[in-house]
């Protein structure tokens, strides 16, 4: 009776398992094929060329970099906002729909906002060259700078949600206990919250890393063509140059840079909380 | 002088004052009790002194010196939660350790100071573990110690067996006294629970509505209590007017004279007695009263009656193998030297 139960019970999984199956697991698989089996037979001669290609070494990097210091920007930024909304803040509803509001807007509306703000005439210019800060109007966009300010603005509520989660669980107590014991305001953060905060930092920063590795519309619109990414560039070999070879062999670095980086946070979290 | 001393404290916000010109002392190397229900400012108090939080005016007074504004990490003093508040992410050994951390000790006295104090509250072998691997008793001996090792000036326990089962409840209580007589050290210890603090403490303040209302040790509030809050408190359930005549006789309001053992100057009293201290008798005994049984309640060791007289509902124990039915004519009798004056 029991055990027949159990099998209904599985039952209310199978719509999501196949879903999983065929629009993710299938196709991943079909795109590690065909970056393994250029030419019908088992090869990393795709990859070899791949990494030996200065173009691709560049973009590689700049992804990586651009990837990393948003993710920590958005850590420096996101924490002290987090611990003040969870903490301290009496009118926490209202800073978390503050918090949260610009994850209501696309992708793309926010891209053209900040072409507007840190065009040669935006605000941005135009406060600088008033300052004297600037001679004369600078482009501020296409570069690094303008796609990672885009980047930390779009992915930053995920890491303020990530951290309030966790740090909602932290009890008042134990820092009340830290101090009791001796420890400054400073040194109780240091010792108790920042590192019962950690899972959340850890899965703030996955997200936030992985939706800048993934990204397309923002580094599109703020990069330009100069300034390539990898996902960028799997649209360039896919829809431009229409090598679908390439294309995956990219698309599967970025798989494994993206899970190689995500259990490095992992570990990283657990040297700093082993209970975490 | 005393070593704690909190005089004309108000703490609370706005419109929701806790303590009122309150006023208490503490003298060195004893144990204090703070017994009251739940909103009577007892946590409040003792947060206060561990200075979580600062009060809206009076003054806290440490062994001399004002310690109104001093910060917390600055006093010295233990703190026992309710919760425990052990560290989640660091073993007992770190837990208890941390506070000689803080306190910049170096690394082999403190790995000395930490086992012995592990050895004192018995969990030597379990410096390893984490918290959550522990038993609700043993993790909060792992608060004990881990107050304790620092040596503290005063040591402050905010219901600190209230989560635990009834039997190690009261096997605690017996380690926490034993410890505090071992060591000596001064104490404040906040509860709700009766027993536990009369058997634990050297005075118990008893707080009502943000005051105390009575500080003495356990056996005189048990015996001499000052007011009917105390006295409901401790077990007084039969409250009768009493008036003290020219002549130094009490006379109820009924108009019949009644023996007290005890005097007191001034006319008008509250006598109130105990149901164990009422016996029911025949007529002709010292301070009888008649009364009619209205309702018999069987309560295993004894049976309680609540019998009506002319000055009143009087609750009674009895242990006598009489059936009394409802609306029998009794004759109870107040012991003399049972009765005590309120005002």
């Amino acid at each position: 009776m029991s055990r027949k139960k159990n099998y209904m019970g599985m039952l209310l999984v199978v719509p999501g398992v196949l879903f999983v199956v065929f629009f993710m697991l299938v196709p991943l698989f079909s795109l590690c094929f065909a970056s393994f089996f250029p030419e019908q037979s088992f090869s990393l001669s795709s990859y070899f060329s791949l990494f030996q290609n200065i173009y691709f070494q560049q973009v590689f990097l700049r992804s990586l970099r651009l990837s990393l210091l948003s993710t920590a920007v958005c850590a420096v930024l996101g924490f002290p906002t987090a611990y003040y909304i969870s903490k301290h803040s009496k009118h926490k509803g209202m800073m978390m729909a503050f918090a949260v509001f610009p994850m209501f807007t696309s992708p793309v509306i926010r891209s053209f906002s900040w072409m507007v703000i840190l065009g040669k005439r935006g605000i941005v210019n135009n406060a600088l060259v008033a300052v004297g800060l600037f001679a004369k109007p600078q482009s501020l966009l296409y570069n690094e700078f303008s796609m990672t300010v885009g980047f930390v603005q779009l992915f930053l509520p995920q890491m303020i949600l990530s951290l309030i989660g966790v740090m909602d669980n932290i009890q008042d107590d134990l820092t009340l206990a830290a101090g009791n014991l001796g420890a400054t305001k400073l040194g109780a953060f240091f010792h108790i919250v920042f590192p019962l905060s950690i899972s959340g930092l850890v899965t703030g920063s996955v997200l936030v890393f992985t939706g800048c590795m993934t990204a397309y519309t923002t580094p599109q619109l703020l990069g330009g063509t100069d300034t390539r990414v990898l996902s960028t560039m799997v649209y360039q070999y896919a829809m431009s140059l229409r090598d679908w070879t390439q294309a995956s062999v990219v698309a599967i670095v970025m798989i494994v840079v993206t899970m190689v980086v995500s259990s490095v946070f992992n570990s990283l979290s657990r040297k700093i909380n082993p209970m975490a | 002088m005393a070593l704690l001393e909190l005089s004309n404290i108000t703490a609370g916000y706005d419109q929701n004052i806790i303590l009122k010109d309150f006023s208490l002392n503490v003298e060195k190397g004893e144990f204090v009790s703070l017994l009251g229900s739940s909103g009577c400012g007892k946590t409040t108090t003792l947060r206060l002194i561990a200075g979580f939080s600062e009060p809206v005016s009076g003054k806290i007074v440490f062994d001399g010196k004002d310690y109104t504004h001093v910060p917390l990490h600055k006093r010295n003093f233990g703190f026992v939660f309710q919760s425990y508040a052990l560290f989640p992410h660091m073993t007992v050994f770190d837990n208890v350790a941390f506070g000689l951390k803080m306190r910049r000790m170096d690394k082999e006295t403190m790995r000395r100071e930490v086992m012995h104090m592990l050895e004192v509250v018995d969990l030597k072998g379990f410096e390893n573990r984490y918290p959550r691997e522990m038993s609700g008793g043993q993790r909060q001996r792992v608060a004990l110690a881990r107050a304790l090792v620092i040596k503290p000036d005063l040591l402050l326990f905010d219901e600190p067996l209230s989560n635990l089962d009834a039997k190690l409840r009261v096997k605690m209580r017996v380690e926490i006294r034993r410890l505090q007589q071992e060591l000596g050290f001064t104490a404040i210890y906040v509860t709700h629970d009766q027993e536990e603090c009369f058997a634990i403490s050297d005075k118990v303040a008893i707080m009502n509505k943000g005051v105390i209302e009575q500080m003495d040790t356990p056996s005189e509030i048990f015996n001499n209590p000052k007011t009917e809050f105390i006295a409901r408190f401790v077990g007084f359930e039969n409250f009768f007017d009493l008036t003290r005549a020219a002549d130094g006789r009490y006379v109820t309001a009924g108009g019949q004279t009644i023996t007290v053992a005890a005097d007191r100057t001034g006319t008008h009293f509250k006598g109130c007695i105990r149901p164990e201290d009422v016996a029911i008798v025949s007529e002709g005994a010292q301070n009888a009263i008649p009364g009619r049984v209205m309702v018999s309640t069987f309560l295993g060791k004894h049976t309680q009656l609540n019998v009506m007289t002319d000055i009143g509902e009087f609750v009674v124990s009895t242990d006598q193998n009489q059936v009394f039915p409802i609306g029998s004519a009794v004759t109870l009798s107040l012991m003399a030297n049972k009765i005590i004056l309120i005002d």
